[in-house]
């Protein structure tokens, strides 16, 4: 995820280094920096900081970091890049399994969204369930992946995966 | 080039005809005689050291059951090892269970460091690693494009024009039955039964489809490419399987509902083997109808390939086969003038 963060530094020699150093440490990537010397108030200058890192964990780590050292984040806004999954489940699926199902993928970590759709045929009862949705981590879809074969294992299920791309 | 062809079934006679049309260019482009000197079936055999017409051969098998004097208890190797030949094009059936009798008539001439050119799966994805050790062992050549996607030049095109690139994946359709059958549903709204009686009677499913619908026939594909492509050493029975028994017609119409249709694909890489229905969206170049055969393959500078074409018939099949005789041809020639 790519987070644009504004941070307010003592107008103090060191300060930059101090602030930056979290992210560095904790494997962030540093995208850009953009100094505003010109605008100091109550003694703080503005810098914008553009990075990126692998999850909400690592971000959390930068944050507290930054809270230690006295550095103030003005704003902070971030960006996701989603991976989309789908799947199909086929047999007979009770309609609490479905319940089961978005539970068990809402419960995960770095989810983004999930939806199902199911369908019963009036004409010979065949029940299918569409199940999309969107993670922020590719290592995620795997997880979602593992899940779903292993409930659809257990209950004789039909799984039909999209082409993950 | 001396060849023997073993099995003269439907793919033995395609390659006969394919010979006997192709020859004579062949012949006058690579300065070399080309000659069959031995054809069998399961009961009988023909072999002339001067060379077989193969059009006469095909037209007698046709006719009479048979391609010459019946066997009369005499194995085809027995025969064989008093024939000179360079060349085996094995084409007996495919036998997922032991690899026989492909494998044994393909050891026979690897041992004696012969050339083989095969459609035959069973032994290619049963015993891949023990075949081609004895080929480099004994300096004899293996070859099998027709074994995966019948014409659709899949194995040559990435082993050999695409070698400087690294593969990273291949999808793909390797069964047109179950393409057909997938297809069937979804534009005709039948039902999954009702398609496979459909290809039954219109000759794409055997009367016993297993092979076809529970991915058999895709898992011992699967297993070559990764085994020629991605060098892994796999048998069948490493691919993880799944048929299309299991697809509802009210699955295919809910995925229609999506836009996007279910097709049994075939997954290869370093990492991943597998056959299993998929769903794909439509436009994609998977979502292919039809009983054609296609291939993805991502590599790491081309970005990703695509090609498509029949994945089986007597001529396609035969025209994979003609496409590997013509690349021992083409070493040959490339080692004959290296010598002069
Ligand atoms: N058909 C296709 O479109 C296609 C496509 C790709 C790959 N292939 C592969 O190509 C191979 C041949 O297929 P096909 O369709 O030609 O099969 P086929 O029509 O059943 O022909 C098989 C031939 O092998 C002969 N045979 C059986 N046992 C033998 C033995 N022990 N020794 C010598 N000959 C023996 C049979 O003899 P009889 O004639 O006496 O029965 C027959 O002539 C198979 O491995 C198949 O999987 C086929």
């Amino acid at each position: 995820m790519r987070v644009h963060a504004d941070l307010r530094l003592k107008d103090v020699p060191g300060q930059l280094v101090r602030a930056l150093e979290p992210i560095s440490t904790s494997e962030g990537n540093i995208v850009g920096v953009v100094h505003h010397h010109d605008a100091v108030i109550g003694g703080r200058i503005t810098v914008n900081v553009t990075f990126e890192v692998k999850s909400q964990k690592q971000l959390e780590r930068i944050l507290a970091d930054w809270k230690e050292r006295d550095v103030d984040v003005a704003r902070l806004s971030s960006m996701f890049e989603t991976f989309e999954f789908e799947y199909l489940i086929v047999g007979d699926i009770p309609p609490a399994e479905l319940r089961e199902l978005t539970d068990g993928i809402e419960s995960m970590e770095d989810l983004d969204a999930v939806d199902i759709r199911y369908s019963v045929s009036p004409a010979t009862g065949e029940k299918a369930a569409m199940i999309f949705g969107k993670v922020k981590q590719k290592s995620a879809m795997g997880r979602v992946e593992d899940f779903l074969r292993q409930r659809s294992m257990q209950a004789g299920f039909l799984l039909i995966s999209g082409l993950g791309d | 080039m001396d060849i023997v062809i073993v099995g003269f079934g439907t793919v033995g006679q395609g390659v006969a005809e394919a010979l006997s049309r192709k020859a004579p260019t062949l012949q006058s482009a690579f300065k070399e005689k080309l000659r069959v000197v031995g054809v069998f079936d399961s009961k009988s055999y023909d072999v002339s050291p001067k060379g077989l017409d193969p059009r006469e051969v095909a037209g007698r098998k046709q006719k009479l059951g048979r391609v010459g004097p019946e066997l009369n208890g005499k194995g085809v190797l027995e025969i064989l090892e008093e024939v000179d030949y360079d060349v085996m094009v094995e084409v007996t059936p495919t036998n997922i269970k032991d690899s026989e009798p492909g494998f044994s008539n393909m050891m026979f001439a690897l041992s004696s460091g012969r050339d083989v050119v095969t459609a035959n799966k069973g032994p290619l994805a049963l015993k891949f690693k023990e075949l081609s050790r004895t080929a480099e062992k004994n300096g004899g050549r293996l070859r099998f494009e027709a074994s995966v996607g019948g014409a659709t030049p899949v194995i040559n095109l990435s082993r050999e024009i695409l070698m400087g690139e690294r593969i990273l994946s291949i999808r793909g359709i390797v069964n047109g039955t179950c393409n057909f059958i997938l297809n069937r549903m979804k534009d005709e709204g039948l039902p999954f039964d009702q398609a496979l009686r459909e290809a039954q009677e219109m000759g794409y499913a055997e009367r016993d489809p297993s092979y076809d619908i529970d991915g058999i026939d895709s898992a011992a594909k699967a297993a070559i490419l990764a085994n020629a492509i991605f060098r892994r050493d796999v048998t069948f029975h490493d691919v993880r399987r799944t048929g299309i028994r299991g697809v509802s017609l009210e699955a295919v119409e809910l995925a229609a509902e999506e836009r996007k249709v279910v097709r049994l694909i075939a997954e290869v890489s370093e990492s991943r083997l597998e056959v299993s229905p998929r769903l794909v969206p439509i436009g994609h170049p998977l979502a292919i109808g039809g009983t054609l055969n296609i291939f993805q393959l991502m590599t790491d500078l081309a970005g990703d390939i695509t090609v498509a074409g029949h994945g089986a018939g007597k001529m396609e099949t035969a025209s994979a086969i003609l496409s590997d005789i013509v690349a021992l041809l083409k070493e040959d020639c490339a080692s004959r003038k290296k010598e002069a």
